[in-house]
């Protein structure tokens, strides 16, 4: 109590500067990171399980169409054309980009989701709240660190996934569909923060983790476009913003139409996405810490 | 044990619910995938196979990645919480230990499955239930299998902790694309002939796939052409053998961390 109180006073003069803020930050990314370290194999686990969640709809796809007689690339060209004015028969690159655009957004709920829990469990998070630091830079130091791992899954995705599909994602729009990851950061950041908040309060991080991840991925198309949807989960799909992301990053590098009808219109809506959702989530999340401390406290799980 | 799990099932209403909910997201997002890949005037019947094809590859996945999942993460968690090694001190039987730890996953498997049917069914417009007698049976022998498998990840998680939960992961998958879960076998094929003949034939559990699947479809033959006799002694076989070799890996692994006193440590 007498270090809370201490805390919230400010320690006399010595509140944190800069420096000491960029700190924390940088503390909470550098032991995350040696965490990790440890287990050798995630990493690499991490790139493959978007190659297979993408093979999988591809292998699915290839039979439907060959079934037919028909070629799969040109039918999926044929869904596309059904809602927009250009497709692409590359339907092994498309679903490549959606699993491992997928694997970002999991990976960041997973990992921050079970940072939260896991300080609960271990009763560890009571005691960072005592700690004379503001929970915005340790969040910001734990997302950091998911946004590293996520993204270098990412890149290995990608990259193991074009080899094995024999497929080149470096023909078109890299710098575009990198532009639309990195703006797509701040929503999914803010994203995070509103999940860690509701894990913070039902505490049932695995199940909750879960269902929204998949949740997710049916909204954002991820084995498929997402007008394919019925209009009202078209609509609710777009105002996701790993829809955003997902939509952009393939249409950048399909050279196929944007969701929001151009790449301005796109990113216009990333931008707005970009503002308001690290806001919110992290209103969300001093909302539900100051509940919880007020009733039953941080450490309950 | 048995018991004790479903009353802790029942306690996380929010967890029973969201395993319905993910079930059901999962099914979806195959089901429009493959429409992306239906040419336009695809007849409905077709639609029902395929369907089939997918809820009933499900079915089995879905037993098997539970059984999995379940056993070593379960023993992970008396590591974790610090109760394993008493609870080898006691003079219960591990293989029951073992079993009761899967049983009301397994339960409500079941349940699950039966949904899945009727929701797909529901979505296609029905979906082929021929020889269900038969195919339940298989299913009893391939799930009898998946404990055996089961068993030998509940060992390799008391050896290698951590990394066990990895390495089951990556088995999921393995089996989800070589057992051709989620698409038919001529899926395989299609990308290299060798798949099929050099993996997925080797593998038990795409027996259990493709006779329990073929069934219920009402095929003519099984889709790796061993012929329905061959196939369904291979699943039966699966189901006797297995949980006897898995067991007695566990308990030569289980012995080891014995010796060495790292049977709680984590």
């Amino acid at each position: 109590m007498a270090a809370a109180a201490l805390a919230r006073g400010g320690f006399g003069l010595g509140r944190p500067g800069w420096r000491a803020k960029a700190d924390i930050v940088r503390t909470v990314f550098v032991a995350r990171i040696k965490i990790i370290a440890r287990y050798k194999g995630a990493i690499f686990m991490e790139s493959l399980i978007p190659i297979v969640f993408a093979a999988m709809p591809v292998l699915l796809g290839t039979t439907v169409a060959a079934q037919q007689g028909e070629d799969p690339g040109a039918v999926f060209c044929d869904t596309l054309l059904r809602a927009s004015p250009t497709c692409t028969t590359n339907y092994k690159l498309y679903m490549l980009i959606g699993a491992a655009t997928f694997s970002v957004v999991s990976l960041m709920l997973w990992l921050i989701g079970y940072w939260v829990r896991r300080e609960q469990e271990t009763g560890t998070l009571e005691s960072l709240y005592l700690a004379p630091a503001r929970r915005f830079w340790v969040l910001a130091g734990v997302t950091a660190y998911a946004f590293v791992r996520a993204m270098i899954a990412f890149v290995l995705a990608i990259l193991l996934g074009s080899l094995l599909f024999q497929v080149n994602p470096f023909e078109r729009g890299i710098p575009l569909a990198l532009l639309f990851l990195a703006i797509g950061f701040l929503p999914l950041w803010g994203l995070s923060f509103l999940f860690g908040a509701f894990i913070l309060k039902i505490k049932e991080a695995d199940s909750v983790i879960q269902v929204l991840q998949w949740v997710l991925a049916f909204l954002m198309g991820v084995f498929y476009p997402i007008t394919l949807l019925p209009p009202l989960l078209r609509a609710t799909a777009g105002l996701f913003p790993p829809t955003v992301v997902t939509d952009g990053v393939r249409a950048s590098l399909l050279d196929i139409d944007f969701f929001y009808g151009s790449v301005y219109g796109s990113l216009a809506v990333l931008f707005a996405m970009a503002i308001v959702m690290p806001l919110l989530g992290y209103q969300a999340f001093g909302f539900t810490e100051r509940r919880l401390k007020r009733r039953e406290g941080v450490g309950q799980y | 044990m048995s018991k004790k799990k479903i009353v802790e099932f029942s306690r996380y209403p929010i967890a029973f619910l969201a395993l319905f909910v993910q079930i059901f997201l999962i099914i979806a997002m195959f089901l429009f995938a493959s429409l992306a890949f239906t040419p336009e005037g695809t007849p409905a019947s077709e639609q029902r196979a395929l369907g089939a094809v997918v809820v009933y590859g499900f079915i089995i996945g879905l037993f098997l990645s539970f059984t999995l999942w379940e056993i070593g993460f379960s023993i992970r968690e008396e590591q974790t919480r610090g109760t394993l090694e008493s609870l080898y001190l006691s003079p219960a039987s591990k293989v029951s230990s073992l079993v009761a730890r899967v049983f009301a996953i397994l339960l409500w498997s079941g349940g699950l499955s039966v949904v899945a049917i009727l929701f797909v069914g529901g979505v296609v417009g029905g979906l082929p239930v021929a020889n269900a007698g038969l195919a339940l049976v298989v299913l009893l022998f391939s799930i009898s299998g998946f404990l055996g498998i089961g068993f030998m990840f509940a060992g390799v998680t008391i050896k290698l902790k951590e990394t066990a939960q990895l390495l089951v992961n990556g088995l999921q998958f393995f089996f989800f694309i070589f057992s051709a879960q989620f698409f038919p076998f001529a899926a395989l094929r299609q990308v290299h002939p060798g798949i099929v003949d050099g993996v997925s034939k080797w593998l038990p559990v795409s027996y259990s796939v493709d006779v329990f699947r073929s069934l219920l479809i009402g095929a003519a033959e099984p889709e790796l052409g061993l012929g329905w006799g061959i196939e369904i002694l291979i699943v039966v076989a699966f189901g006797l053998v297995s949980p006897v070799v898995g067991y007695l890996i566990y308990k030569r692994l289980e012995a080891s961390a014995r010796r060495e006193g790292t049977l709680g440590e984590y």
